[in-house]
């Protein structure tokens, strides 16, 4: 089946009446289970693979791809409308997005996050398409010391990441690092500050600590501060003022296409590397936003930019996870090792076979995230309005809702009481960040990306020997991280003699 | 042979279920007891895996034959012991029941792994789903082409690997110790999927691995399997020499043997489903009875081969003794095992 042909036959399927109605309700399904703080693209499609049994091949596809594509779009909405990320990879338009809400721009904020998410992931999907006829090479380009020089590189972004100060951003990224060593080292099975308990053995999950940084935080500061939480805007929007903002931020998403197409291109190759994952791309994304923004003081104040970067790069990043998947049938993530044993069901084979003699699955793929992000983004702007209106609910009343959300979105990942305390204590020490001025999107980087740094630095060691630094593209890419660190002190040096 | 094909099953199912006839009382006690309850499934590991899926694809046949309703329970926690503990310590009504990664919790409790509270020997077994028929694979650009390419190297092989004391690195360190292989273990990994991509990429050579996640690879061209651990031969590895055959020219053949021989018992524990100790005798045998009936379902089968997925049943009663074999070893070999489970060797 050549590509042109593969490409006719997944669209007419994706869109034929027998498999749309399934894409439909999966992508509504992942938008909903997105919306709820703590339940991701992988819960969402956990639930969806029991459902697959019965399934014809392209309509199971179409089902748990749909609902795990539109995951990021409904935790979009909680993140700017209740300062809570619904999923891990939202965290990043926690920058922005809840001040937008702040100044009365929620609508704004939420049409241009849904229109990003809709044009990163489309860009995402055409870059897997166009990859196809070389997917396997483009998947091997990344060993270990290529992959320890881009998570370093994704680290150093954390310096241009808040309004916070520099010295202070650093510090969180290596306290981010130091709490990713938590757990029995895979490497030498050692166990490290588990202080006896066989629970931190496992070391700490992400969706607990995202939801206590972010979520629980922001619960304690409303809590603290009282009101509600869209803070200057008391009335809730009109549905007429919502729905002429939402349109004009979608359009925001459009004009600021060059933005769009550079953030999803970060977005797409993170989400090639295996083990990176899709947060850390968010939050490069709006490190590269900030940095080639003309007004950095705005941002981290409600710049739109700051959450088209973002959103663009979370969804953008999936047809990047599709490939090493697709290419060799090896998951880079918990939520492929998924779409991988859904498609053991169906009894597809990925890899050459799939590649050679099943590109219109691959397209139906592609075409399933598209469609589902456009009904993610149509279906969103409804749920724009009756959300909005929640937020200027008194704080009395939202906080303990919010939080019996939140606890349970803790507990259900992995069933674990353990997580909700896990939760409630990161819950007071992004709190105690926040107030302090320290940046929690730098811890959470550190966090996430001190598995893949240290992996990688000994899989690179062993393999290659001390000097694995000295190849041409681990060194080039080194080059690469000391001339953006060296031109950020640069500019820091220079604002301050101006200032 | 411990690869039991269909035959076995059959012949198995009939006698399990006139066992099931000449003890009627009994049997509708339990099957009275079961009606309209709900058995807890604990999965140890995350939703997504070989366990979970295996787990997903019998349920509703052991649903089915009890009569109760089958809720899969994924518990993941400390490379499955956390699930295996709970099923061992769960309360012995027979309502919880679950399926374990039996060769990585044999190794576990002989290494004395902190946190391993259970006795393999201890648990009722139902039986096994299957066992992994263990392989080793080197990937095509490595140059290598048979075992004796691999042993002819003059060159130090890297072998990729998972964790310390995880499979993948017990099989090369126990075989490369019997076979004098120059070879160097990169342990690290996340997982085989991630070795496979290194072999790929050509950073490691080989790895050893199950037959089920290596299938794949081998038949698109990626690697080459060029030694297995079925003693005899096994139809999916047709033509190419198993540990046994190499044992045989080994130094000390009988050494050599023995060694394999408990590598062999270690992994022909593979996955069965256990119940914990103290469930009531009647109840054990209505459940065994209820999986072999579900193993033998030829829905079930069906389903099963066109997921590609390996059935090796064995019976409840097999798999006791398969669990006491895999843990009754002499000192010198449990010795050796402990140490490269521990990542001394």
């Amino acid at each position: 089946m050549t590509i042109i042909e593969g490409m006719m036959s997944g669209f007419v399927q994706s869109t034929s009446l027998t498999v749309f109605p399934y894409l439909f309700i999966g992508s509504l399904f992942g938008l909903i289970i997105g919306v709820i703080p703590g339940l991701s693209g992988h819960f969402a499609m956990a639930m969806a693979v029991t459902f697959l049994y019965t399934m014809e091949p392209a309509t199971g596809i179409a089902f748990i791809l749909g609902a795990h594509a539109t995951v990021a779009q409904g935790g979009g909405l909680t993140a700017i409308l209740f300062s809570t990320p619904g999923t891990g990879q939202n965290a990043a338009t926690l920058l922005d997005g809840p001040p937008m809400r702040d100044k009365g721009q929620a609508g704004v904020a939420v049409g241009a996050a849904m229109a990003s998410c809709f044009l990163g992931a489309t860009f995402g999907a055409i870059v897997l398409a166009l990859l196809i006829p070389v997917l396997r090479d483009v998947v091997l380009f990344f060993g270990p010391p290529e992959i320890f020089v881009l998570a370093f590189l994704a680290l150093t972004f954390v310096a241009v990441l808040g309004k916070e100060d520099m010295t202070r951003s650093l510090i969180a990224a290596l306290l981010g690092l130091l709490l990713a060593m938590i757990g029995v080292d895979n490497v030498t099975n050692t166990e490290r500050f588990t202080m006896g308990s066989d629970r931190l053995a496992d070391g700490l999950s992400l969706v607990p600590v995202i939801l206590g940084l972010f979520a629980v935080a922001e619960m304690i500061d409303l809590w603290v501060r009282g009101g509600s939480l869209a803070k200057d805007a008391p009335t809730a929007l009109s549905a007429k003022e919502t729905q002429r903002q939402i349109f004009y931020g979608i359009g925001l998403a459009f004009k600021k296409w060059w933005l769009v197409m550079r953030c999803s291109a970060i977005g797409t190759t993170m989400g090639l590397i295996p083990g990176l994952g899709s947060a850390p791309a968010a939050f490069v994304a709006y490190g590269h936003a900030k940095q080639t923004a003309k007004d950095k003081e705005s941002f981290g104040k409600g710049n739109v930019e700051g959450v088209i970067g973002a959103e663009a790069a979370n969804d953008a990043v999936e047809g990047g996870a599709l490939a090493s998947t697709i290419a060799f049938g090896i998951p880079g993530s918990s939520s492929m090792a998924i779409l991988l044993s859904g498609l053991f069901i169906l009894g597809l084979e990925t890899g050459p076979q799939m590649l050679n003699n099943n590109v219109d699955i691959i397209f139906i793929m592609i075409f399933t995230i598209i469609i589902g992000n456009l009904i993610g983004t149509v279906f969103g702007m409804f749920l724009v309005n009756p959300l909005s209106r929640a937020t200027s609910i008194r704080a009395e009343i939202m906080v303990p809702i919010l939080m019996a959300i939140i606890v349970t979105g803790a507990y259900a990942g992995d069933r674990s009481l353990f997580d909700i305390g896990v939760a409630l204590v990161f819950g007071v020490i992004g709190y105690i960040m926040k107030v302090l001025n320290y940046s929690r999107a730098a811890l959470l980087i550190g966090f996430v990306l001190g598995f893949a740094v240290e992996k990688n630095l000994y899989l690179a060691l062993l393999i290659d020997g001390p000097f694995f630094m000295a190849e041409p593209i681990p060194a080039g890419l080194s080059a690469v991280t000391a001339l953006f660190l060296g031109w950020n002190v640069w500019t820091i040096y220079r604002d301050r003699k101006k200032g | 042979m411990r690869r039991t094909f269909l035959k076995g099953l059959a012949a198995t199912a009939v006698a399990a279920a006139s066992f099931g006839l000449a003890t009627p009382a009994v049997a509708q006690d339990a099957m009275s007891f079961y009606e309209g309850k709900a058995i807890k499934f604990i999965v140890p590991y995350k939703p997504g895996g070989g366990y979970d899926e295996y787990a997903r694809l019998i349920a509703p046949f052991l649903e089915k034959y009890t009569g109760a309703r089958v809720d899969i329970d994924n518990m993941p926690g400390s490379g499955g012991l956390k699930g295996a503990v709970e099923i061992f310590k769960a309360p012995a009504d027979g309502l919880t029941i679950g399926i374990i990664n039996g060769s990585a919790m044999v190794t576990n409790e002989l290494a004395e792994i902190e946190g391993a509270e259970y006795k393999v020997a201890d648990y009722n077994f139902l039986g096994r789903i299957v066992a992994d028929l263990r392989v080793f694979v080197v990937a095509s650009n490595s140059g290598l082409n048979s075992i004796e390419d691999v042993l002819a190297s003059d060159n130090e092989l890297l072998i990729g690997a998972t964790g310390l004391g995880g499979s993948t690195y017990v099989d090369a360190v126990i075989t490369a110790d019997a076979f004098g292989i120059n070879q160097k273990v990169v342990h690290g990994f996340n997982s085989s999927g991630d070795i496979r991509q290194a072999m790929a990429r050509g950073d490691v050579a080989g790895m050893w691995g199950s037959y089920g996640s290596a299938r794949k690879g081998h038949e698109a061209g990626d690697h080459k399997i060029i030694l297995h651990s079925a003693k005899g031969g096994a139809p999916e590895v047709e033509g190419i020499p198993s540990v046994y055959d190499l044992a045989a020219g080994a130094a000390d053949p009988a050494k050599a043997e023995s060694v394999m021989a408990s590598w062999d018992a270690l992994s022909a524990v593979g996955r069965p489903i256990a119940a914990p100790p103290g469930v009531p005798e009647d109840r054990v045998a209505f459940l065994r009875k209820a999986f072999d009936q579900a193993m033998a379902d030829p829905e079930f089968v069906e389903i099963a081969a066109q997921g590609k997925r390996d059935l090796a049943y064995a019976s409840g009663e097999d798999m006791n003794a398969i669990a006491k074999a895999a843990t009754d070893l002499t000192d010198e070999i449990r010795a050796k095992f402990v140490a490269a489970i521990r990542g001394e060797i």
